[in-house]
């Protein structure tokens, strides 16, 4: 299965595996600079072995042909389902939501390993032969695929990973042909369907969107969050307090400081130049992911590139822009920074898939 | 080189010939592109344009986080009687980064309240200087310093008084190594990295087995403070959870009665009911104040206990190992019976001693009993009877019964590290092995009577004695009915376990409780124990304490084993009293009181409901 050609070897995208892996020292740096937890610099370890094991994971991924993969799709994605109902029957509940399998004595989040899944799943379906031409009929199989999951992961409760796979869906629909006229009327009954989505969203969950739509509404409660990530960003200025004046970050004002918003760490100690720096290694990695979709005329290929690089931006939109006050705070992680082996493993196995597709464009 | 490749003009489609699918790709590429400028936007607004106003807000943010400790979870004991309890007390501390001159606000306190200064500075240079977490620095402060602190406030910046719940106990010694002490967890706890600065943690008995499940969720406070550290607004609240309410198998009056039985000796208690294996009360005397170990205990009053002579940390129920004396005589009838080499009707003379390997062994009673038959020898204690009987009998047979009734094994009491004791056997010699003394009859004298090198523990003479009273069920003591959390119902439930069956014939059973009964009801030793209209079967044992150890004590130690009623039995009663001289004597009226407050007070009660 990992045969590996010279001419293979030769398209190894050495700037895109070094940026992932610039993403490690970003990273460890940050978390080794906060205390959290009962003993200071041992997430920050932690955090680096998981960049190894994904750094592995992702030569794994990248040795296999991506076609491979895209065919035993289904698998995979049954699989996940799997996963994410055994994370209801097993799962280990951690502040009210039920997101992890403990294995050992590591515990995984399965909502984060199935993005993957979801990308090579909605990839067969929309290159299998039923779903040509794509049209009204491509929509009708890919939107169970969607459903069921988003589902299972909404029901964690993890509205944030749920409400990932529709940017994806969106942009492979679009990579795909799909026509304008046909999104626009998916768009519209979409917004037809958010009074109902209302009704399924858990309090907390409703309270976070009127928060952002109104931020003075609890100044207390909901809205300290995005208060106090406001400033701890805003405190950093252009340059930054550096790791020992960020108050903010240090001195615990910050919930999740370590996971969801270690944005507003980063920019506190390191300010505007640093946020814009931090945003231009993501740029890279963003632009490349795109790039090498659209060099790839192999059509699964690049719907590959397409999912796995739009899993990425709209994580990093998502999750910069809630912590900045842009978006209402969803639990989305920031890719490759935030605290969290699944999340850190799945993101650099989607680097894998991009360096594989680039790898076999030129066959 | 090949790093170049992407951008390599060459390989890719030139702009005038793109593909539908790029033209799409760029579309979606240029979507992300302008949310990224989006975010740029937003941060040269928030870090640039209002940056200055955001960084006054983060130094002005004197936001207190105050952890609201959770109650530990109450013990009661088997009908709902609390064994323990929480009080609220009111807890010092210091918060480092509002003490604005250190060593100023520390030396007065210091005055104020008569503390070691050096004893709080390094308890706050235990810990950041900019930490907005409290350090305990006092627990179970007196009124009097409260309000002097309270008065000084304003001359004691970062000194706050905070009202926590602690352990409060019925008595200052009241079932101390039962219930086990709380305190801070030690450094070397920390380190294992299980709890944090300050946490109290069950360090001993039952607070220390059941730690886990009694320690609640600390739960917090965000408050908002001015410069002057009075809170203007609280920003956030988490409830503390409180721990874990555990159902205890001690019956507490039977436990109080036990203990005031045993006052001013040193000893043991054990109260099992034999149905079930509950241990109904469990005393260590002498006891450690309990109490005091809740506070700062100083290092004087620790150091005494630690190296009291009479050891008031260790407990004698299950940490300390005695010869079992007489009370051993029990597993002679077992096997004898059992294996056939002695019967109930067989007689001896004895005439007060034995003549054995060019030795004279004598029996505890110079006049000797005469003529024995079984019955008579366990009730009137006979050692010449037990020897001769001891020799057909065997050591190996001897050793194998005394391990059927649980010798020489763990209870399963899980208070502690639980001793083991000793029964030696008869091996074969190792050759080349100087310590290898070969077994001689007189070992398996010394052995027959409880004495030379057996060693027992309260608790295993306990269990013994509940597979006598319920013919052969040796159970494994339960502490723990039940625990159940407010919110989650019953979490933890122990059905009980058994952990051994003793195999003997009915007659031979019958056989034994008869001769028990004897002792107390029919001119045996133990008739100190003897209560109308109780059928009380029991044992006493009077054990030489081991040959040159502090002999100038003398004193032997005193057993009595019993369990009452003979046809029904539904207690087992245990005493040992250290260096207290006869078995029949000392322990066998303590044995007498509670067995009297168990069945007296308990018709009352069920004569007079309500």
């Amino acid at each position: 299965m990992i045969g590996i050609d010279r001419r293979l070897l030769q398209n190894v995208d050495w700037p895109l595996i070094g940026t992932g892996l610039g993403f490690a020292v970003l990273s460890g740096l940050t978390l080794a600079n906060l205390q959290v937890g009962r003993v200071a610099g041992s997430v920050a370890i932690r955090q680096l072995v998981w960049f190894a094991i994904g750094l592995v994971a992702l030569l794994v991924v990248a040795s296999i042909d991506y076609r491979k993969l895209v065919r035993i799709a289904p698998a995979i994605y049954l699989l996940g389902l799997a996963a994410l109902v055994a994370v209801f029957v097993f799962g280990r509940t951690v502040s009210g939501a039920r997101r992890w399998i403990v294995i050992g004595s590591v515990s995984v989040q399965p909502s984060e390993l199935f993005k993957i899944a979801f990308v090579l799943m909605a990839v067969w379906v929309l290159t299998s032969r039923w779903a040509q031409p794509i049209g009204r009929f491509t929509l009708l199989l890919v939107l169970p695929v969607t459903a069921i999951p988003f589902v299972l992961i909404m029901k964690q409760p993890d509205l944030g990973t749920a409400l990932l796979l529709f940017p994806v869906l969106i942009a492979l629909l679009v990579g795909a042909g799909i026509r304008v006229r046909l999104l626009g009327a998916m768009f519209l009954a979409g917004l037809a369907m958010l009074p109902l989505a209302w009704f399924l969203l858990k309090d907390y969950q409703r309270e976070r969107i009127l928060v952002y739509l109104d931020p003075f509404r609890d100044p207390l409660g909901t809205a300290y969050n995005v208060i106090q990530a406001k400033i701890a960003i805003g405190s950093g200025q252009l340059l930054g307090k550096g790791v020992a004046g960020a108050t903010q970050s240090r001195l615990a004002f910050l919930p999740e400081r370590h996971t969801d918003f270690i944005f507003a760490v980063f920019a506190e100690m390191w300010g505007f130049v640093g946020c814009l720096i931090l945003l231009a290694c993501y740029a890279f990695l963003l632009l490349r992911g795109f790039d090498i979709a659209a060099s790839t005329s192999e059509p699964v290929g690049r719907l590959v590139a397409l999912g796995a690089t739009s899993m990425l931006g709209a994580q990093v939109l998502i999750n910069v822009g809630m912590v900045t006050g842009l978006l209402p705070v969803v639990g989305v992680p920031l890719p490759l920074m935030s605290y969290g082996g699944t999340s850190v493993l799945c993101s650099l196995m989607g680097l894998g898939l991009l360096v594989s597709v680039r790898m076999r464009q030129f066959q | 080189m090949s790093g170049g490749r992407g951008f390599d003009p060459r390989l890719r489609p030139t702009p005038g010939r793109r593909d539908p699918g790029q033209r799409r790709i760029i579309v979606i590429a240029g979507v992300v592109a302008f949310g990224l400028l989006l975010i740029v936007g937003q941060l040269w607004y928030l870090q640039v344009l209002e940056g200055g106003r955001f960084l006054d807000a983060s130094d002005k943010n004197r936001i207190r986080i105050r952890p609201i400790a959770a109650p530990r979870g109450i013990l009661f004991d088997r009908h709902g009687v609390p064994l323990v309890d929480n009080r609220p007390a009111f807890t010092l501390s210091i918060i480092p980064r509002e003490l604005d001159n250190r060593d100023a606000v520390l030396g007065r306190l210091s005055t104020l309240l008569g503390l070691p200064y050096q004893e709080l500075v390094d308890a706050v240079g235990r810990v950041a200087p900019d930490s907005f977490l409290p350090v305990r620095i006092r627990r179970g402060l007196t009124m009097e310093d409260v309000a002097k602190v309270e008065e000084w406030k304003i001359e004691l910046p970062g000194i706050i008084v905070e009202v926590e719940p602690q352990r409060a106990y019925p008595t200052s010694r009241f079932a101390a190594h039962l219930l086990g002490y709380v305190r801070e967890a030690s450094d070397e706890q920390m380190k294992q990295g299980r709890y944090r600065r300050g946490e109290l943690v069950g360090q001993t008995g039952l607070e220390r087995l059941l730690d886990e499940f009694l320690r609640g969720r600390d739960g917090g406070e965000r408050i908002e403070v001015d410069a002057m550290g009075r809170p203007i607004r609280l920003v956030q609240q988490t409830e503390p959870h409180p721990g874990a309410e555990v159902v205890t198998t001690i019956d507490r009056r039977i436990q109080e009665v036990a203990e005031k039985a045993m006052e001013g000796k040193a000893g043991a208690v054990v109260v099992m009911d034999p149905r079930n294996g509950d241990v109904l009360a469990l005393v260590s005397t002498p006891a450690f104040p309990i109490d005091q170990f809740t506070g700062n205990i100083d290092r004087s009053a620790w150091l005494r206990m630690v190296q009291d002579p009479q050891h008031p940390l260790l407990n004698r129920a299950s940490q300390a190992q005695y010869p079992p004396g007489s009370v051993f005589k029990i597993i002679l009838m077992a096997a004898g019976l059992q294996e056939g080499t002695i019967t109930p009707m067989d007689r001896v003379h004895c005439p007060g001693h034995f003549d054995y390997g060019g030795r004279t062994w004598k029996d505890w009673k110079k006049e000797g009993h005469g003529s024995v038959d079984m019955r008579r020898a366990i009730a009137q204690s006979c050692d010449v009877y037990f020897y001769q009987h001891g020799l057909k009998i065997g050591g190996t047979a001897i050793a194998k019964y005394a391990k059927a009734f649980g010798f020489a094994a763990p209870t399963g009491i899980e208070l502690g590290t639980e001793k083991i004791g000793l029964m030696p056997e008869p091996k074969p010699r190792v050759k080349g092995d100087r310590k290898s003394r070969p077994w001689t009859g007189g070992d398996t004298l010394n052995v027959s009577i409880g004495q030379g090198a057996v060693l027992v523990t309260p608790m295993q003479v306990a269990r013994m004695m509940t597979a006598v009273a319920n013919g052969g069920v040796l159970w494994k003591p339960r502490l723990v009915q039940r625990i159940e959390r407010p919110e989650q119902g019953v979490v933890f439930r122990d059905p009980g376990h058994v952990n051994g069956h003793v195999e003997l014939s009915p007659a031979v059973w019958a056989v034994i409780r008869d001769g028990l009964w004897a002792v107390v009801n029919d001119w045996g030793t133990g008739g100190a124990a003897r209560i109308p209209g109780l059928d009380v079967a029991g044992k006493t044992g009077t054990a030489q304490t081991i040959a040159n150890s502090r002999a100038d004590r003398g004193e032997d130690h005193a057993w009595f084993a019993a369990f009452a009623p003979l046809k029904d039995p539904q207690v087992v009663v245990v005493v040992l009293v250290e260096r207290g001289g006869h078995g029949g004597e000392v322990a066998a009226p303590i044995a007498k009181r509670i067995f009297n407050a168990i069945f007296y007070e308990k018709v009352a009660r069920v004569g007079f409901p309500g």
